[in-house]
């Protein structure tokens, strides 16, 4: 790998970190300040369009389930595809904050704070549609192991408790993370700022003084936190897998899904990644911390994965010839021929094949290529998971009762709300909190200096 | 807010909070209020029945009304009954539907001059009524249905007290007039033969659908079925043979499909028994008449001559000759609806002959003279006659019951515009229909639920109709509205009625019985005269055999076909038979065409484009149903649609007022009668072209193909005698019989193993016909909602058993997954099996261990149940089902699909269910309980049989039986283990251990096999 170019890096370092204002803060703190008439447009938006999907829910929830598109058999829709796809998108936060960390992948450092509150709001994203897909909302906490005079309990044989608690987990964990990595770069924060926000971050940032017992200790919880959340990136995706590999349906039924969904959901993690930072880093102004190193190693990621997730796709195919069950061929067959052919080629186009251009280092490193590569690869994400769900569904072991869905109006607002609700969140996080971690990017401009220096002497 | 002090924020606090309080409670009140006086006999919460007769067709079933705290919920069959035997048609199921119907008149009701009704006391209408009969002069007459023997004779002396001149007519639509006239002209007799195919082990059907609507459906499918049985040695002879141009129903489950072309199943009876006649001479065995005479009158019609001119092949008509004159016990059924021509009293004749000639008379076709006197529908053209003198003025006062004629008689007969001539017109209706709404008076009578009457439908039948329910409405029976009217036109016209009320009429109609046992059994039912063997008659030979002429506007013949479900359409507004799916097409809450798939081609259609049907006597626009199972010339069309009255019969509950439901087939049909004066169906034929619209097919099932799933099996009768198992040898590296299709009970995963019960069912696909009364009883029983035609559309219909119809093991090739449904019909050929689906409860359910909050569980007796209350709705049950009958309450259905007043007839026993939750069969567990608390009463365990679940009750064929299976000596596990070798689990591969076992159809091929009739 390239090192980052040290011009850029170079600049930033002063020998003795006096000032509270360096260019760094400055920089990074800059993006946090005033608001364009672009970004109040594109918050309106997204917030207009979450109180959209909120009316629709209302409704749905007053009106029943059945406004969604939801057809015997096919009982599972759109709002589980998108409550799949948001968990999915969840993944490269942690990934890129505990795996790359322990791995001590430095170039990680200008993405994380990014990736991370993209896990949080995404996660926050999908539990929503657990709500909004059971037929009771009200009686949703049915759910929860609470001990009660009934002498009730849930059933942990259930997949379904499994995800409950994989999802509480893991949105735990990510919270947890993306704050305690937060507490250095709040107190820079509230070193500068004044009013409502000088309250906000004094209160966040806990006192923070950047004594070396305190990088001490929080550099400890990082690593521990880093621990404890690396199984959980394979764990969490794992769990939504077996939401459907735990069934008999046929198409859902295999042992390949934990590992296919937890790459899955790294490919598409990092997706989002890109397509969320490629404009930020435009508008922003940050080409000097977010690199196209970033970028290009965030595409090695992209194209890893998609190389597995095309592996899983062969994989399932070769599986359901093999078993010789005519119901698994049946279901695959008509996954590819059938009546969601589109669907299903889109996500092969998507995730399959337009990937495979990143072994192309000049398309590695053109950003307008990555960025309209990953918005295929999320489009092609989501049609992975609406393949899985609905082909499986709609042809099962009764041909008496098939039965083809097409998502409704009703749904498709809901869905599109939820991406409205993740932009609006990160609009939000955007002008709150700092987007890229300005205490780890000094981090690596000393770890630089002082390499320079080894090198001098 | 400056203004808001601390008093009225609480004030605000308290109101807001009080609001919210009683915004949360439930909107529907329902009040409990204990009875001040006990009734006797009525312990809540206890069903008591009432035997009664179903009068939804001339069959005349037995009932037993079950009522809860004095309403009815749910109608079963009388056992004792001789017509029906416990058994119920979905028609009969459904009719309970009609004391409770939303569309109810609650009161008389007087056409203003303006034409819109008002609503006017008993007092008045019937001064009214008798103020103009008497100002007719004798210009009165009547048009009604069945009325049975008492009200009947009532109706005529109270038209004969009020001068009428041509009186009454009782008015059938399938009237099946040709029966007694073909008896008269083949026997001399005037008799309609009653058909007993009990132990019947050659039966050919000439399209008589004798299994769907054709003069006693239930009594004929209990018949054929149980003649069939295969564990009986005279079992493995029967044949069910059908002749007709369209896969129906009946030829579904025929042995052999003869598709011959439609208006030949004369000439081919005669061919037929033209071979039987030598057969049976050379036999040395009677022949049924004079030889020489049946030589004369079959002499034209040699097998070949005829098998160019029917389509059958000569061989054919040759094999089934020989075997018809081999049978014990044959029977030829005639023509019903679909195939009565302009000629029908000839070919119904020809059939006798056959009949005659394989001495079938007097065994299986019984023409006792005492029958004689039973009412008979009169003649189409009686009725015909009728309009013209409406038409012509003649008529002043019109009296109508039971009847719907605009519907069921073709426009041509211009019976709406002589309704229009008559000037007064008074309709007995207790609900609205085309005919009633055209009246001047409406003087509802009760429904028969609350109604006394009998009904006598064959000879040793007197079944006794008897009220179970106080009248919900202010209506009156009719025979009472009579007895008033009488005695309001003064005491001239009352001296010649007879005192007291309707009741008592009954009362004394029955007086020669013992009333009170009648009461209890349903009737009186003694041994059936059966008549002797009446030999052919001279006059036989005066009858001209030829095929018929037909209307000729195009070259397709339109078949108007009865549904089996909605009948001649008086079950079109009932929800559960527009809800359930027809048997053969699957198709609900529509009308649709049946072409073949080479007219379709020819006419550039496929499933769903609407083509205009054209003769030259109307025009009707529908949806193409391409299918394999019908002859190219045929375009059917199911009769029983187009209503443009009734909340379910038409579109008027959607805000689509007064549009009809489908399309009505009789709009194309000329009035037309055969030689002797019977209505004549196929009658024309009709130019058909593609209109380039499209609609959506409302079509439950996407397949016909199963795959080679092992869901319907079947196992030919040679396999069975030569001991091998069902179907699929080839399929498990040929290990015939030896192979495990289902898994015998086991204790530790299918039932808690100190349980003394595990419950399971046995679903014999060989008995089934596809007839689909258990998805209505089922329906009824668990307060199933019906959801309606959009909904069905989109896949919500909610039926805890459906009936799934697959052509054979299926084909596992990949196909194309078009969104075509797929057919794999062919002219011929009669693999067709129906098959029952409701939750199978599992041994090891795939649906239990998936639900997160432990809504679904497994019973300690085996039973798969469903908490309502614990289900939050994630619907993986479902998903994971693989039986998929699993449904999920997309809405509130309590309101929408019970309307007021139907909420009273849900069945106390069973919850219904709230919005988004899932639900599905329980095996009736209300009923287990109930027989749990009998038994714990009594002292003893539950017996077998004393639990009857609503599907097995109403089974016309005994296809259904439920038990025990811990229990070696109960029925279910006896029918089990004495079929080894037909036995399987559905879906057995996924090792689910479900309590349902199947038992798989018997293919048995056009003869015995055992054969060598030549």
């Amino acid at each position: 790998m390239t090192p980052p170019p040290a011009e850029s890096v170079a600049a930033m370092i002063r020998p003795v970190p006096r000032a509270p204002d360096s260019k760094v803060n400055r920089d990074l703190l800059a993006v946090m300040e005033g608001a364009s008439l672009g970004y109040w447009a594109l918050l309106g938006l997204s917030v207009a369009f979450v109180g959209l999907a909120g009316g629709i829910w209302i409704y749905q929830v007053y009106k029943g389930l059945g406004i969604a598109g939801y057809i015997h058999p096919v009982f599972w829709g759109a709002y589980i595809v998108t409550f799949v796809f948001w968990v999915g998108i969840a993944h490269a936060g942690t990934l890129i904050s505990a795996i790359l960390f322990l791995f001590r992948a430095k170039w990680r450092n200008a993405i994380n704070r990014s990736a991370e509150a993209m896990t949080v709001i995404a996660v926050l994203t999908a539990a929503q549609f657990l709500g909004i897909h059971v037929g009771r909302i009200w009686k949703s906490y049915f759910i929860l192991p609470y001990p009660n005079q009934r002498g009730l309990w849930v059933n942990f044989k259930s997949p379904l408790l499994w995800d409950t608690f994989a999802i509480t987990t893991y949105a735990t964990t990510s919270i947890v993370f993306l704050y305690v990595g937060l507490i250095p770069d709040l107190a820079i924060a509230r070193d500068r700022a004044v009013g409502w926000r000088k309250l906000l971050y004094s209160v966040l940032s806990l006192g923070w003084q950047g004594t070396s017992r305190q990088w001490k200790s929080h550099n400890r919880s990082v690593l521990h936190l880093s621990g404890l959340a690396t199984p959980l990136v394979l764990s969490v995706h794992s769990v939504v897998s077996w939401d459907f590999a735990v069934s008999i349906v046929p198409g859902w039924h295999a042992t390949i899904f934990a590992p296919y969904f937890v790459a899955g959901a790294i490919f598409s993690g990092f997706a989002m990644v890109l397509t969320m930072m490629i404009p930020v880093r435009r508008i922003y102004g940050l080409e000097g911390y977010i690199t196209n190193y970033h970028f290009e190693n965030m595409s090695r990621f992209i194209l890893l994965t998609s190389i597995i997730v095309a592996y899983a796709y062969g994989a399932e195919y070769f599986m359901a010839w093999y078993s010789g069950v005519e119901s698994e061929q049946t279901a695959f067959y008509r996954r590819a021929f059938g009546p969601y052919w589109i669907s299903t080629w889109t996500m092969i186009l998507c995730n399959g094949v337009f990937p495979q251009l990143l072994w192309f280092k000049k398309l590695r490193t053109n950003v307008p290529f990555l960025f309209v590569l990953s918005v295929l690869i999320n489009i092609g994400m989501w049609f992975e998971r609406y393949v899985i769900i609905i082909t499986g569904l709609s042809s099962e072991y009764d041909p008496a009762a098939w039965g083809i869905y097409t998502p409704s109006w009703y749904e498709l607002g809901i869905v599109a709300g939820s991406f409205a609700f993740f932009a609006h969140l990160f609009l939000i996080f955007l002008k709150i909190f700092p987007v890229v971690a300005i205490a780890e990017v000094k981090e690596i401009a000393i770890h630089e200096r002082s390499h320079a220096h080894a090198g001098e002497h | 807010m400056a203004e808001l002090d601390r008093r009225d924020f609480l004030k605000l606090v308290s109101v807001s909070a009080g609001g919210a309080a009683a915004a949360g409670c439930s909107d529907h009140v329902e009040k409990l209020i204990p009875y001040v006086v006990q009734p006797e006999e009525i312990i809540p919460g206890k069903a008591i029945q009432y035997a009664s007769t179903c009068l939804e067709c001339p069959a005349a079933c037995g009932l037993h009304v079950r009522t809860r705290e004095g309403r009815p919920i749910k109608l079963e069959g009388n056992p004792e009954h001789p017509v029906n035997r416990g058994a119920l048609c979905a028609l009969g199921q459904a009719s309970i539907g009609r004391t409770y119907h939303p569309d109810r008149y609650a009161k008389p009701r007087l056409r203003g001059a303006g034409g819109a009704y008002e609503e006017i006391g008993w007092d008045k209408a019937t001064a009214l009524l008798a103020e103009k009969l008497g100002a007719a002069g004798g210009r009165v007459r009547a048009l009604t249905g069945e009325l049975g023997p008492t009200l009947g004779s009532l109706f005529d002396r109270f038209l004969a007290a009020a001068g009428s001149s041509g009186g009454r007519l009782h008015y059938e639509p399938f009237g099946y007039e040709a029966l007694r006239e073909a008896s008269r002209a083949v026997f001399g007799a005037g008799v309609r033969p009653i058909f007993d195919l009990e132990g019947a082990d050659f039966v050919i059907d000439f399209g008589a659908d004798s299994l769907e609507t054709w003069l006693s459906p239930v009594e004929h499918a209990r018949q054929i079925e149980s003649a069939r049985e295969v564990t009986s040695a005279e079992g493995r002879e029967a044949r069910l043979i059908y002749v007709g141009p369209r896969l129906s129903m009946t030829a579904g489950n025929a042995d052999e499909w003869l598709p011959a072309k439609p208006g030949s199943e004369g000439i081919l009876a005669l061919a037929i028994a033209r071979v039987a006649f030598d057969a049976v001479r050379s036999a040395g065995r009677p022949v049924g008449g004079d030889p020489g005479l049946l030589e004369g009158i079959l002499a034209g019609f040699d097998a070949e001559s005829v098998a160019s001119r029917s389509g059958v092949p000569a061989e054919t008509i040759l094999r089934i000759g020989r075997a018809i004159a081999q049978a014990k016990r044959p029977a030829a059924l005639p023509p019903g609806v679909a195939l009565t021509s302009r000629r029908a009293t000839a070919t119904t004749a020809a059939v006798l002959i056959l009949d005659a000639v394989v001495g079938a008379i007097g065994t299986t076709v019984l023409l006792p003279a005492e029958a004689a006197a039973a009412p008979e529908p009169a003649s189409f053209r009686e009725i015909l006659k009728l309009v013209d003198a409406m038409a012509s003025g003649q008529v002043a006062v019109l009296m109508l019951g039971g009847v719907n004629p605009v519907h069921s008689l073709p426009p041509g007969a211009g019976f709406a515009d002589a309704l229009a001539k008559v000037d007064f017109v008074v309709s007995f209706a207790s609900l609205p229909d085309e005919t009633s709404e055209r009246a001047h008076l409406i003087l509802p009578d009760h429904t028969p639920l609350e109604s006394w009457g009998d009904a006598a439908p064959q000879p040793g039948v007197r079944s006794l109709v008897q009220p179970s329910v106080r009248p919900l409405f202010d209506t009156q029976a009719l025979g009472d509205s009579l007895l008033q009217v009488g005695r309001a036109m003064g005491d001239s016209v009352a001296a010649q009625l007879p005192a007291g009320s309707f009741r008592s009429l009954v009362e004394a109609a029955w007086s020669g019985t013992d009333f009170r046992a009648a009461l209890i059994r349903g009737g009186v039912f003694e041994a059936a005269p059966r008549g002797g063997a009446l030999p052919v008659a001279a006059s036989a030979a005066r009858i001209e055999f030829k095929l018929p002429q037909f209307e000729e506007a195009g070259p397709y013949l339109v078949l108007p076909v009865p549904s089996p479900l909605l009948h001649d359409g008086r079950g079109a507004n009932l929800s559960w038979l527009q809800e359930t799916p027809d048997p053969v097409t699957k198709v609900a809450w529509q009308s649709w065409a049946e072409i073949s798939h080479e007219t379709a081609k020819a006419l550039g259609v496929e499933r769903g484009d609407v083509v205009a049907v054209e003769t030259g006597f109307g025009r009707l626009e529908l949806p193409a149903l391409p299918r394999g199972g019908i002859r190219d010339e045929v375009i059917a069309i199911a009769i029983g649609q187009g209503h443009t009255v009734g909340h379910y019969a038409s579109h008027d509950a959607e805000g689509r007022a007064g549009e009809a439901r489908g399309v009505n087939v009789i709009a194309l049909l000329p009035p037309l009668t055969d030689e002797s004066g019977g209505r004549a169906w196929l009658t024309a034929r009709a130019k058909v072209t593609a209109t380039g619209a499209h609609a959506r097919i409302a079509q439950l099932q996407f397949t016909d193909n199963q795959r080679k799933r092992q869901l319907a099996e079947s196992v030919s009768l040679a396999a069975l005698a030569a001991g091998d198992g069902a179907a699929h040898g080839e399929a498990h590296g040929g290990e015939h019989g030896s192979h495990e299709i289902r898994r015998p009970y086991d204790p530790v995963n299918d039932a808690v193993p100190e349980s003394p019960y595990r419950w399971g069912m046995a679903i014999d696909l060989d008995r089934c016909t596809g007839c689909s009364a258990c998805v209505v009883a089922c329906s009824i029983e668990n307060n199933v909602p019906q959801v309606g035609e959009e909904w069905v559309l989109r896949g919500r219909q909610m039926p805890w058993i459906r009936i799934e119809r697959y052509l054979g093991d299926g084909e596992a090739d990949l196909e194309n997954g078009r969104r075509r449904p797929e057919d794999r019909e062919k002219l011929g050929d009669v693999d067709v099996r129906h098959s029952p689906m409701m939750c199978q409860h599992c041994g090891a359910a795939p649906c239990e261990p998936v639900c997160p909050v432990l809504a679904t569980y497994h019973t300690p007796e085996g039973l798969n149940g469903m908490i309502y209350n614990r289900c939050i709705g994630t619907r993986y049950c479902s998903n994971n089902c693989p039986y998929k009958v699993r449904r999920f309450n997309f809405f509130d259905y309590q309101i929408e699909s019970w309307p007021e007043p139907m909420r009273l007839m849900l069945n106390p026993d069973v919850t219904v269910r709230g919005q988004g939750v899932m639900e599905k069969c329980t095996y009736c567990v209300q009923r287990i309980e109930t027989a749990r608390q009998d038994a714990k009463n009594a002292g003893h365990p539950i017996a077998d049989g004393a639990i009857t679940p609503a599907c097995v009750q109403t089974c016309p064929t005994h296809a259904l039986q439920f038990g025990n299976l811990k229990d070696p000596q109960s029925g279910v596990n006896q029918r089990i283990e004495g079929n080894p070798k037909r036995a399987y689990h559905a879906l057995h591969v996924l090792n689910t251990r479900p309590g349902s076992t199947y038992l798989a159809k018997v293919s048995r091929g056009a003869e015995p096999e055992e054969g060598g009739h030549s």
